[in-house]
């Protein structure tokens, strides 16, 4: 915490902020519509006053009437951001307030991937916001709902914000969840690492209906905790608030009592509710709280404790994996995605990301995986990287609070990884090797696990957030090394108190049946104290190994979980299941019935006695002209059409890692870029037209939605693809496709281009300079195959 | 009385393009993608009340003046099934082409089923006695769409509801609707007014079919 702060907060005892500013706004007749910030210009005093009645009424600290002061909302008032805010911190500090807080409310629109707002962009706002705010005293980030949001404005804090103390509150719903799905551990886990000075709940709701979200906020963060909540809920019809402020001021000493130390209120409360608080706190103290928050990680939406073994996915990972490295060199992040749902389909609680490849710039590729992998999943992630800069540009972007894998016992090492760990508030895996290599003995690795420890807590990184990993070495080569693993992950479990981390799998390398060795070494290790395997754990019979160790180690209580998972199988090994009997069915039939996984089934058996790029030409395009035709002609429709693509693309895949495992050679019959264009997110279209392609053996340069226009201008230019495919769905979106049209003529004039999408038609498609319009994906694939002359 | 346990297939069908029978295929995966969405789906909705002189800023275009000529009173709602939807949508779309589609088109249709259970719910309990027009949205005959930043504000929806909208108008969580409802002591007109309004009328597949969307 900063040390102003703690001081601060040690004189005054509680500190109280203001109440509510729009509800006095109104009141002072501020227009339906009209912007509030403005009226910092036009009518400072009466700001003031506002700002004054608070102070009166006993508030310590006054929020500035800069809620949505940022460039984006207050575009159309012409004025700069930086003069805004100043004018509003002269306002309040007219008022003779003790402290001046830099009030900072949501940017107004959301960061990606369910928004269009980049993170980076979100932070350049806040950036400015904050400088401009130099003259206040604290900065306070409030009615926020989105994490990943207030980490952008945290980090523009803590690196633009001259030490000033940041306050976070953030708004809640019954559920005990954010808009957004944040929940409060991860809230608190979360800002606490990022090095917040205090953190709290405000708006939304009444006192009464925000006591279980303080409550549980209390046992989570060792942070003062702020509360300011609503006058109750406001009536649609008339507009009022249900508290007054004698019944407010009572229920707010509740938060007190549970160990809140800075009060105030939010909307539709008024100088008389913060009086109320005034004179409530004239006879408390504050709680002293004796809490330790447990090893956890996290994204916005889970919360993972290590509280038992926890597993850690080892799939994303491109060593020894032919098709996993063309996945990344093709930038293929629906490859990444896809190993991702498989391993928490199978049970993964963590997954570690490992994209590192010499022929790719690493930091882009980790910042890809990262923000792809948490727009489908809440699954936390382990950020596994050699790399510096690929590690902070993953756990810049990060939303919660990761694992860093790894540091070890190197001074080098030391001193680059654990400040990065620190500053971004991560957990980190402390390997316990160093310059001489990896200790023969247990009391080696022993020894650099209290080294790294020694050097982290130095840093102030918890105790709890450093995870040993004791190394596994491989029993083929080095069969005396396996019980000093295991000594050593039971001496730091035990001695240490440190939490503890193994990659599994590497045991078995080199040795028949590796599966069996891996299971079984895996049960030991758990035994010695493993808390976190990495393994792969799409192989089952790993994963019910460590099903079955928590059953037996009482973790799993009354077998719930196992028999879950395995309550119907019978006392025969259950065989993986065969989709549908493959042997009567041909390829072609497969495709057209759009049987998606008999499809791959069929072709891996194909492959065995047919040329790759013969299954292509003579069975897979054939068959997609069928479908192509019979959609034509309304013998089918769109989803039967997508469900043949699909199977053919399954049989694509298998043909794709067969090509990359057995020969150079790779299907192209020429190089596409498709793109949703600026502005427009709707991608579903897009989608479409690109699996269609591929079956016929396109290489699609997928540029995702919401591409700017250079960016397909780019892709073209290095490709030097002659086709160039954008979709848009809405007419306020149509201007950036003529944008990104004109711009494509201008410097990649051997490129045509193909327009799509629910608005255009062939006629507005020629008017913005479009050389074709596809009224669907099967047109597109014609046009393609015109383009290409194949 | 609106079902809210289930999705409108025939309507979801509809919105992927699909006429006919749907096979039994087909139907499998309509239950899977019913069961993923209506577990992912929070439905969130938020409204307030207003004379109509004091908002006639927002009232662009001739469509909603017609549309309001003999109301005194606005009902301003947003409803969305708000991020999780989305989140829900990317993840079946990410393995599964076919099923993100008729996920997609799923919550679309539910979006409408949502906005009908919001709209009865708000003009039952405390608009009995009033006559209410359909729900004109921006976008729909010549209302700009640019107008829902300033009606997203009026009713506080990112704060109440976790809804934005980007610089094109497109409102995130994507699975969003904002409406205006008409009040008026005289009857006015309820239903809603079909293709004749519609800008995707040139270019419609299923006037082509010589069918309608709704």
């Amino acid at each position: 915490m900063n040390l102003n702060f703690k001081k601060i907060l040690e004189q005054e005892k509680f500190l109280v902020l203001d109440g509510g500013m729009g509800t006095m706004l109104q009141a002072g007749g501020l227009k339906l519509g009209g912007i509030p910030e403005m009226l910092n210009f036009t009518n400072p005093d009466f700001i003031t006053s506002i700002h004054k009645a608070y102070v009166n009424a006993g508030a310590d600290v006054v929020y500035t009437n800069t809620f949505g002061a940022n460039r984006l909302k207050m575009a159309k008032t012409h004025k700069s951001v930086q003069n805004i805010i100043k004018t509003a911190i002269a306002n309040a500090k007219n008022s003779g307030a003790k402290y001046i807080a830099l009030d900072i409310g949501p940017i107004g629109q959301l960061l990606e991937p369910t928004g269009t707002l980049k993170f980076e962009e979100a932070y350049d706002i806040f950036k400015e916001q904050i400088q401009a705010g130099e003259e206040a005293d604290f900065i306070v980030f409030e009615t926020m709902t989105d994490l990943l949001e207030v980490r952008a404005g945290v980090l523009a804090g803590r690196e633009y914000g001259n030490n000033k103390p940041i306050l976070v509150t953030m708004t809640f719903e019954e559920n005990k969840r954010t808009f957004t799905g944040c929940e409060i551990p991860a809230m608190a886990l979360t800002l606490e690492g990022l090095g917040v000075d205090a953190i709290g709940i405000n708006c939304s709701l009444g006192p009464e209906e925000l006591m279980p979200i303080v409550e549980e906020l209390c046992q989570w963060t060792t942070l003062p905790v702020i509360v300011k909540p609503n006058a109750g809920l406001p009536d649609p019809v008339t507009n009022a608030y249900d508290f007054d402020a004698e019944k407010f001021g009572s229920c707010c000493e509740k938060f007190i009592d549970m160990g809140a130390v800075i009060l105030g209120g939010c909307c539709g409360t008024t100088p008389e509710h913060i009086k109320a608080i005034v004179n409530m706190l004239k006879h408390k103290t504050p709680v002293q709280r004796n809490i330790s928050i447990p090893s956890a990680v996290c994204s916005a939406n889970k919360t993972v404790i290590i509280n038992q073994p926890r597993v850690i996915g080892e799939r994303i990972n491109p060593t020894g994996k032919k098709r996993f490295k063309q996945a990344l060199i093709e930038h293929d992040i629906d490859y990444i995605l896809n190993q991702a749902i498989q391993q928490i389909d199978a049970g993964a609680d963590i997954l570690d990301v490992n994209v590192g490849l010499p022929e790719i710039n690493e930091s882009e590729m980790m910042e890809s995986a990262v923000k792809a992998i948490q727009g489908i999943t809440d699954t936390p992630l382990q950020l596994d990287t050699t790399d510096r800069k690929a590690l902070e540009a993953g756990l810049r972007c990060y939303n919660g609070k990761p694992i860093v894998n790894s540091v070890n016992g190197e001074e080098e090492s030391l001193n680059t990884v654990l400040p990065l760990v620190k500053k971004y508030g991560a957990s980190v895996v402390g390997l316990t090797l160093d310059k001489n290599g990896i200790p023969k003995t247990a009391q080696g690795r022993f020894e650099i696990a209290e080294k790294i420890l020694h050097h982290a807590l130095a840093l102030g990184i918890r105790k709890e957030d450093v995870f040993i990993d004791c190394l596994t070495l491989t029993a083929s080569a080095e069969q005396e090394g396996v019980m000093q693993t295991l000594e050593a992950v039971h001496r730091v479990k035990t001695e240490l108190g440190l939490h503890t981390v193994l990659g599994v799998s590497n045991i078995s390398f080199g040795l028949p049946n590796r599966e069996l060795v891996t299971r079984n070494f895996l049960t030991m290790a758990l035994y010695a104290g493993l808390d976190l395997p990495i393994i792969n754990p799409n192989i089952a019979n790993i994963m019910s190994c460590v099903r079955t160790y928590k059953l037996l180690a009482n973790i799993d209580k009354n077998a719930v979980d196992f028999i879950a998972h395995y309550g119907n199988d019978t006392a025969q090994e259950s065989k993986p299941k065969i989709p549908q009997d493959s042997s009567n069915l041909n390829l072609e039939s497969a495709i057209l019935a759009g049987l998606k996984s008999e499809a791959g089934i069929i072709t891996k058996k194909l492959l065995a006695s047919t040329e790759p790029m013969e299954i292509v030409n003579n069975i897979l395009i054939p068959a997609l002209d069928r479908v192509g035709a019979d959609f034509e002609t309304d013998k089918i429709f769109l989803p039967q059409l997508i469900a043949s693509a699909s199977s053919a693309q399954s049989a694509f895949e298998v043909i794709k890692a067969y090509l990359c495992e057995h020969s150079t050679e790779s299907v192209n019959r020429g190089t596409i870029v498709l793109a949703t264009v600026k502005g427009d997110i709707h991608d579903i279209g897009k989608n479409i037209v690109k699996i269609l392609l591929e079956n016929y053996g396109y290489e699609v340069i997928d540029l995702g939605k919401d591409v700017p226009y250079e960016s397909v201008v780019e892709a073209t230019n290095k490709t030097h693809a002659l086709l160039v495919g954008l979709s848009a769905l809405m007419t306020t979106t149509l201007p950036s496709m003529e944008a990104t049209i004109k711009l494509l003529k201008q410097h990649c004039p051997w490129c045509k281009t193909v327009v799509g999408g629910a608005v255009l038609t062939a006629d507005y498609a020629e008017k913005i300079g479009a050389d074709f319009y596809a009224k669907d994906a099967k047109e597109t694939v014609d046009i393609a195959k015109q383009v290409f002359q194949n | 009385m609106i079902n809210l346990n289930a999705v409108d297939r025939t309507q979801a069908f509809r919105y992927m393009g699909f006429h006919g029978e749907p096979d039994e295929k087909l139907n499998q995966l309509a239950d899977t993608c019913e069961q993923k969405l209506l577990s992912a789906v929070k439905p969130r909705y938020c409204w307030k009340l207003f004379q109509k002189q004091e908002i006639e800023f927002l009232l662009l275009g001739q469509d909603i003046q017609k549309h309001l000529e003999h109301c005194e009173q606005v009902i301003l709602f947003c409803a969305t099934l708000s991020q999780s939807t989305d989140t829900c949508i990317r993840l079946v779309q990410t393995n599964d082409i076919l099923a993100g589609m008729m996920i997609d088109a799923m919550a679309s249709a539910f979006t409408e089923q949502f906005c009908d259970s919001v709209e009865s719910e708000i003009l039952n309990h405390n608009f009995q006695h009033k006559y209410a027009t359909w729900r004109f949205s921006a976008g729909y005959g010549d209302m700009p769409l640019s107008i829902q930043d300033d009606f997203l504000k009026l009713i506080h929806a990112q704060k109440r509801v976790g809804v934005c909208v980007t610089d094109s108008g497109l409102m995130i969580p994507r699975k969003s609707v904002t409406a205006i409802i008409g009040l008026s002591d005289t009857p006015v007109e309820t239903s809603k007014k079909g293709c004749a309004i519609c800008k995707l009328r040139q270019n419609c597949p299923y006037r082509a079919k010589g069918v309608h969307c709704n």
